[in-house]
């Protein structure tokens, strides 16, 4: 019952919203009747979180193999959460005149039930269904409501989903098809497909392909800066913090748990994609002079630090993987609330027209301040969510692989780097006396920020808050036993 | 008479030249200016007070930290161009501390309670930015007249040496390091002597500025042109009096500057200020850091930049800038139309401070324009002059004076501009 509430209410919310035409068109209205379904859909999840409920099963296209195959564990019941949290901080960052509010609310409601539908989905062809689903409403979100360039940003994120997509279904369809023991694509029979090395190899080969494309890491990443740069701020909120988390869910679904030994062969070129990733987001975040294109490439960065995470796939790299999944949505989703603020009063987003918002009378020294804490949480500083997520990642890694771990430590180092950088150009210095006239924010405004940053705090400070849900089935899905002190010291200094 | 001006200021020279001031004239501005001189003058009848304390009273100590808990004498002391003793009577107002003032100093924001408390909790008239323009006048130096080139002379080292060794009759201590770095002491003798001048200066123009917001509230200034008019005859009314620099040490009276010397407060007060803090300018404590090494330090003491009319607002909300702090002391003594009137515009009561900050650069603007207008009364021509000639040299001295406001940083273009706020 309550799995199929958490889909039933973002559903039954879009649906809501878009037959508001037979209430008062008042966006404020819309927003808040939006916002109520993710904040129904976060509190079962929480009920769910004592209790996890009975998976559901329910034949769709049997011929297919296709099935209404939906359940929670320690994997996706974060991630639904999340999902739910952040879709609602989404909402509520809307303008309270957002144009067209209706569809942009249904549609983002649409999004959130795409995600959770993945999420929750126990068959593969369901999970790309749902994978699918969530392209079409932030297409639409992108080309409407986005920036300038929106035309060319959909047509590109639509390009490099629809690949993701089309790549996806050949990895799920080979599995299912290739499986000796009949055609079924429940994650159950799929974990335990009989496939040759060679196909197993190859449809890893798709899975990091589409999933690749959709986090994304370095060279798969070129929808990212431009659709980052041009969609609305809630959109952007929920891509960074909800959609690209489907490439993590899928990768440490698909494949850690169904392709293990085809994943622990490629680890090596993996786990050196994802600190190539790292040093490239990094590095590329430092050049920027756009502070949502300097967003778009710190979030590449610490993909590939999740990426490391799920090469090594040892437990605490697992447990790592997992907590940088729910670390970055927080952090992302608060930064760009920050930007979307600071967007909205100030109209632009250009690091080069900004300085002192920091200034306490005519400043955003709210915005500015969360800002500041966002980044800092990015950064890794000790006390906030990146830390432990952070230190997770690099404890897990280390063992397995210890240059790419220490090529991503420098990569993290450059956050600190880029961080300083920005908020130095933005925060500090002097206002322009010409421009800054620029209107307060008000508390309705503040309350999305305020609760990310409780969020980034809270976590920060009690890490198994986000941890402690997956550790027991990541610890089931690692592939790697964590390595003994003595077996590390034999391996990499005693001559074989 | 003459072809227009080709200067990037025409506009405001042409209205120099038309009798009117650097700020246009219109009944905002005019509310804005008056407002502020009313709002300005309550701290400043503060500021002089305490000025001359410190110049006069405090003196050497060397640790003055209670130079700022103003004595009841200084506070009762009669402002000499206010009450009925005043000559002349500037302002029909009395002659010891301002109401409002005292009212203030009573309770402050906090509620009755010590005065140290109230002091050190900043819950006070703050002196720091009186301080900085004394030290504006004092470090620039070279603003013409006699006063800083008379603190080089022999008889004022002789009158400060007699000072600093009566002060320290019974502090061996400080004889010895009088004795082993003379130039130290004279050299804090001659800025305290800058706290005397600054603080004369300021005796005359509370009154003017609570004067003209008393007219103001009778109906009796109505326009910006009239405003400045009555700031240039207080010029002329006032030119001549004495700039001096007196000490009391146990109940003696040593002149340091004596009134015999013929220092005058439009020569040697009036004009250095104007050209130090308005003109010239310097850079407040926190609002700028110059790196040496980068040579971001100025050669020419005129560009630096952060004073009054060059004043950049948005320092001010930082703790402990002078300028943040005048705003601050300003605020307690807003005229309630001009409150009103900041309640409507930009962030009302939360960046009020920043109002009250452009709004205080547009008087300041008014108050230059005062002294222009006199410099030229006094060394050129009367504006309804028929020859050319004369009109010719009206505007070579007023485009030399725009000159100085070319730079952004004068802002001079924005106060034209009823939406700079």
């Amino acid at each position: 019952m309550m799995t199929v509430l958490l889909l039933l209410i973002p559903g039954a919310a879009a649906l809501l919203a878009l037959v508001l035409p037979l209430l008062p068109a008042r966006p404020g209205l819309i927003r808040s009747v939006a916002a109520v379904a993710p904040a129904i859909q976060l509190m079962a999840a929480l009920l769910c979180w004592r209790h996890l409920p009975a998976d559901l099963h329910l034949d769709w296209v049997p011929k297919l193999g296709l099935a209404v195959d939906l359940g929670l564990d320690g994997l996706s019941l974060p991630l639904v959460l999340l999902a739910a949290l952040i879709s609602g901080m989404a909402i509520l960052s809307a303008s309270a005149d957002q144009p067209r509010s209706r569809l942009f609310f249904s549609l983002l409601l649409a999004t959130n039930l795409g995600a959770i539908g993945a999420f929750m989905a126990r068959n593969a062809l369901l999970f790309v269904l749902a994978f699918e689903l969530v392209l079409i409403p932030t297409t639409l979100l992108v080309a409407i409501w986005g920036g300038e360039r929106r035309a060319g940003a959909a047509i590109r994120f639509l390009l490099y989903g629809a690949a993701s997509g089309l790549s996806l279904l050949a990895a799920v369809l080979a599995l299912g098809w290739f499986n000796a023991n009949g055609l079924d694509f429940s994650y159950e029979a799929l974990a335990h497909a009989e496939l040759s090395p060679a196909q197993s190899r190859w449809i890893l080969a798709l899975l990091l392909l589409g999933f690749g494309l959709k986090l994304p890491i370095a060279p798969l990443h070129g929808w990212q800066p431009l659709t980052y740069a041009e969609a609305p701020i809630p959109v952007v909120m929920v891509l960074s913090g909800v959609v690209s988390k489907l490439g993590a869910y899928g990768l440490l679904r698909f494949g850690v748990g169904m392709l293990g030994d085809s994943w622990l062969a490629w680890s090596p070129w993996i786990a050196a994609a994802g600190a190539l990733s790292a040093i490239y987001g990094a590095l590329n975040a430092i050049a920027q002079t756009d502070i949502r294109r300097l967003m778009a490439y710190s979030s590449l960065g610490h993909m590939g630090l999740l990426v490391l995470a799920l090469a090594a796939a040892t437990p605490m790299g697992l447990q790592g993987a997992m907590a940088q999944i729910l670390a970055h949505g927080l952090i992302v989703a608060l930064l760009f609330g920050c930007v979307g603020l600071i967007e909205r009063k100030t109209g632009t987003s250009s690091i080069a027209e900004l300085s002192g918002l920091m200034n306490p009378l005519r400043g955003l020294p709210f915005t500015s301040g969360m800002l500041l804490l966002a980044l800092m949480a990015a950064a890794g500083i000790p006390g906030l969510v990146g830390f432990p997520a952070e230190l997770l990642v690099f404890e897990g890694s280390w063992q397995a692989f210890p240059l790419p771990t220490l090529v991503c430590l420098v990569a993290s180092g450059l956050t600190a780097v880029y961080a300083v950088r920005l908020y130095n150009r933005v925060g500090f210095g002097r206002l322009d006396n010409a421009r800054a006239h620029w209107p307060t924010t008000h508390w309705g405004e503040r309350v999305p920020l305020l609760l990310l940053t409780a969020l980034v705090v809270v976590a920060g400070l009690w890490p198994t808050a986000i941890t402690g849900w997956s550790e027991p089935t990541t610890a089931a899905m690692a592939l790697r036993a964590p390595l003994s002190a003595s077996s590390v010291i034999s391996q990499t200094v005693l001559p074989s | 008479m003459i072809s227009p001006s080709q200067h990037r200021w025409a506009d405001v020279i042409h209205r120099l030249e038309a009798g009117g001031s650097m700020l246009p004239d219109s009944p905002n501005n005019l509310k804005q200016i008056i407002g502020i001189y009313k709002a300005y003058a309550v701290p400043m009848d503060f500021y002089w007070r305490d000025l001359l304390y410190i110049a006069e009273q405090v003196f050497l100590n060397p640790l003055p930290a209670f130079k700022y808990l103003l004595p009841q004498e200084y506070l009762d002391r009669p402002n000499s161009y206010a009450g009925p003793a005043g000559s002349p009577r500037i302002w029909r107002g009395e002659a010891s501390a301002h109401p409002e003032l005292l009212a203030f100093m009573a309770k402050g924001e906090m509620g009755a309670m010590p005065r140290l408390l109230h002091h050190l909790w900043h819950d006070r008239i703050n002196m720091e930015f009186a301080e900085a323009c004394m030290q504006a006048m004092f470090w620039h130096q070279g603003m013409g007249g006699r006063f800083n080139d008379y603190l080089d002379s022999e008889p004022y080292r002789a009158n400060a040496d007699r000072a600093i060794k009566a002060y320290f009759r019974r502090n061996p201590l400080m004889l010895g390091l009088y004795k082993l770095w003379p130039e130290m002491m004279l050299e804090k003798v001659k800025q305290l002597s800058y706290y005397a001048n600054l603080g004369l200066f300021w005796e005359v123009m509370a009154p003017v500025f609570f004067e003209m917001s008393d007219l103001y509230d009778e109906g009796k200034l109505t326009s910006v042109p009239e405003a400045m008019d009555f700031l240039v005859n207080g010029i002329f009314a006032i030119a001549g009096r004495p700039i001096y620099h007196n000490v009391m040490i146990e109940g003696e009276c040593f002149e340091i500057v004596p009134k015999s010397e013929g220092f005058t407060w439009l020569y040697e007060a009036a004009l250095p200020y104007v050209e130090a803090v308005f003109y010239r300018t310097s850079p407040f404590r926190g609002t700028k850091s110059y790196n040496a090494q980068a040579n971001q330090v100025p050669d020419q003491q005129a560009d630096f930049h952060y004073g009054i009319l060059y004043a950049d607002l948005f320092p001010v909300g930082s703790a402990g800038i002078p300028p943040t702090l005048l705003m601050q002391d300003m605020v307690h003594f807003l005229p309630p139309y001009l409150k009103e009137d900041y309640s409507q515009h930009g962030r009302g009561e939360s960046d009020v401070l920043i109002q009250l900050g452009v709004s205080f650069q547009r008087s300041m603007y008014n108050v230059t324009s005062a002294v222009i207008q006199a410099l030229r009364a006094a060394l050129l021509y009367p504006l309804d002059d028929t020859n050319p000639d004369h009109l010719k040299a009206n505007r070579q001295f007023f485009e030399a004076q725009m000159d100085r406001f070319l730079r952004p940083e004068a802002r001079l273009g924005e106060i034209q501009t009823a939406h700079y706020r």
